[in-house]
């Protein structure tokens, strides 16, 4: 079964590769994210002290300091990019994950499911090549997005060492076999590729935006914070900044307990229903 | 062990749906042939092919290859069996070799035999030499060869091929003939289906001829024409006037002979002897052309259904008036 499963993994990656333009966009896709969803929405510059409070040393200084209070309170720094990227890592985990079912799609619409179904190869092996897939990828992209989010001004905190950067990465890979389990077991069940994109599209942004992502639950009005509460992305999120830049998180184990619980799940519940899927035609 | 490749008893499938596509198949292919099924799209070919090499599960009945049953032992059966399906199932932004590769991994094979195998396919699938070339750069003929090669990287003792030959130029069909006949030579035992009847002909040791979900013959491409007859000598004289002349000359020698529009029509046992006696007897008439006209399993297929096995073709009256 494993040798099956890297041979399955091993066609991925070198498809992932081989299609240069592809694989080159991609690459570039987190830079784009980062560069334009966290410069442009930089709430420092909103707080600008207004003209007369700005001639004064005193008042300026007074505003300055209530300005980085407030944001120290919401996001735990007192930089919003810093806050953001580290949010951004899990949504792009997120959307990552719909290339499970892309890809499953393709293999099922090209007859390259066919083929593989002919061969003795465990049927499970077909569809942990996908999971895994997208982990392998998350994992290259993620490492591009942080490092470009740095050299950007993104502030890890004071003292990081190897095992807060392995805690976000486990936490990010998390985030991708969870969502890419769910996309599996739609795509192997789905007739046209719309209904993952158009799923996709219906989960992803309010996962994404109902969520601590990109801005702190404790702002969103109480039916949002709610929801965001219960989302995973959000515990997701918040474990990341964690790691990274060292805001406090409510409820550490909790989060982790709860990510864990869910995602494993989604893994099995996706890996059942798509063996059943190739089993009984 | 028996004899036989492939067993089918009574084989029945009804899709979610309610479609109908097998009615109870029944037909035992032997070792080291070359079997065809012959039919028109939608007949059930691809259907039993899919049940066969274990993709689809029947809803009734019994098929085992090299005596395995297909369902309860399918993993027994995938090991022995290569299925070339009718569509292009290849990565095209990958290498022919990287292609082969990945299917004799698939098998079990280490990297060192994976790498022989891949090789000593592409060779006798004659891609050796595009081996190292992206699939998108390929011919029709070359990606169908190379469809053939992912599964024979692994040697398998009978190979599925459903319709192979689609969509192909004829120069790239006949090659591809030859290559199947190859692998026949070479012990590998072929389960074929096709709606050209050309094609059945010329690689089939036996033929069965399927039409709505059933069998309804099955022989040697010899004996399945002799079920529309001997041969016949078609002869068109210059002026129509003298088919009569013709028909009664060629009566009086003995001869079953009928009109077919303007041409007489002369059903022979052995034509391609008999022709020279023929012409001879019509020596004092002009004639515009003679010819012998074999039996083909199309006329076969006419006999017994009533229908041409490829009907997608417009007729020339209705042609016309889409062309204004």
């Amino acid at each position: 079964m494993i040798g099956a499963t890297l041979t399955l993994l091993y066609r991925e990656i070198k498809k992932w590769v081989n299609r240069k333009p592809v694989f080159v966009v991609s690459l570039i896709t987190p830079i784009i994210w980062i560069a334009l969803f966290g410069k442009s929405l930089n709430l420092q510059s909103l707080f600008q002290p207004p003209p007369g409070v700005a001639q004064n040393p005193a008042f300026a200084s007074v505003y300055k300091s209530m300005v980085e209070k407030r944001m120290l309170e919401l996001f735990g720094t007192t930089d919003y990019f810093t806050y953001m990227s580290s949010g951004m890592l899990v949504a792009f985990s997120l959307f990552q994950g719909l290339f499970s079912g892309v890809s499953i799609i393709f293999d099922k619409r090209l007859g390259y499911l066919d083929r593989l179904l002919v061969t003795p190869i465990p049927r499970i092996s077909i569809w942990a090549s996908k999971i895994l897939a997208v982990i392998v990828r998350v994992t290259v992209l993620s490492t591009i997005l942080l490092v470009v989010a740095i050299a950007m001004g993104m502030q890890l905190k004071e003292g990081i060492g190897l095992v807060d950067l392995l805690g976000a990465w486990l936490v990010i890979v998390l985030v991708a076999a969870g969502i890419s389990s769910l996309y599996a077991m739609i795509s192997f069940y789905a007739s046209h590729q719309e209904v993952v994109f158009t799923l996709g599209n219906l989960l992803n942004l309010p996962l994404m935006f109902a969520s601590s992502a990109l801005f702190p639950v404790e702002q969103m009005p109480s039916w949002m914070q709610k929801i965001a509460k219960a989302n995973p992305v959000t515990y997701a999120a918040d474990l990341v900044r964690h790691y990274l830049i060292g805001r406090a998180v409510n409820d550490y184990w909790k989060s982790i307990g709860l990510l864990v619980a869910l995602v494993a799940v989604l893994l099995v519940l996706s890996a059942w229903l798509s063996v059943r899927w190739m089993e009984s035609r | 062990m028996s004899e036989y490749a492939i067993e089918v008893e009574d084989l029945r499938k009804v899709y979610p749906g309610g479609v109908e596509a097998l009615r109870g198949v029944s037909f035992r292919v032997r070792k080291g042939e070359i079997f065809s099924l012959l039919g028109p799209n939608g007949a059930g070919k691809t259907t039993t092919v899919r049940i066969l090499s274990t993709l689809y599960k029947p809803t009734g009945g019994v098929a085992r290859v090299l005596g395995y049953d297909v369902v309860r032992e399918s993993g027994k059966v995938r090991r022995v069996i290569g299925v070339v399906s009718q569509e292009s199932t290849s990565d095209d932004e990958m290498t022919g070799f990287d292609n082969v590769y990945i299917q004799a991994r698939l098998y079990g094979l280490s990297g060192e035999e994976a790498r022989r195998a891949a090789w000593e396919a592409l060779r006798f699938m004659g891609l050796e030499n595009a081996a190292n070339r992206k699939v998108s750069t390929y011919s029709g003929g070359m990606k169908r060869r190379l469809e053939i090669a992912m599964s024979l990287v692994h040697t398998p003792q009978v190979l599925f091929l459903d319709e192979p030959t689609l969509g192909l130029d004829v120069e790239s069909r006949r090659e591809l003939w030859k290559l199947i006949l190859d692998l026949k030579r070479r012990g590998v035992t072929i389960l074929l289906t096709t709606h050209y009847m050309e094609e059945a002909d010329r690689l089939s040791d036996r033929v069965a001829i399927i039409n709505e979900g059933r069998i309804i013959a099955v022989g040697t491409p010899e004996e399945l024409k002799k079920k529309v007859g001997g041969e016949a000598i078609h002869i068109a004289p210059m002026d129509p006037q003298d088919a009569d002349k013709i028909i009664e000359r060629l009566k009086s020698h003995g001869y079953d002979v009928r009109k077919a529009g303007r041409i007489v029509v002369v059903k022979v046992d052995d034509a391609s002897r008999r022709i020279t006696e023929i012409i001879k007897l019509v020596e004092d008439v002009e004639v515009l052309e003679v010819g012998v006209v074999k039996p083909n399993l199309e006329e076969v297929f006419l006999l017994l259904t009533g229908r041409r096995l490829i009907e997608e073709e417009p007729s020339t009256t209705a042609r016309i008036p889409t062309r204004r």
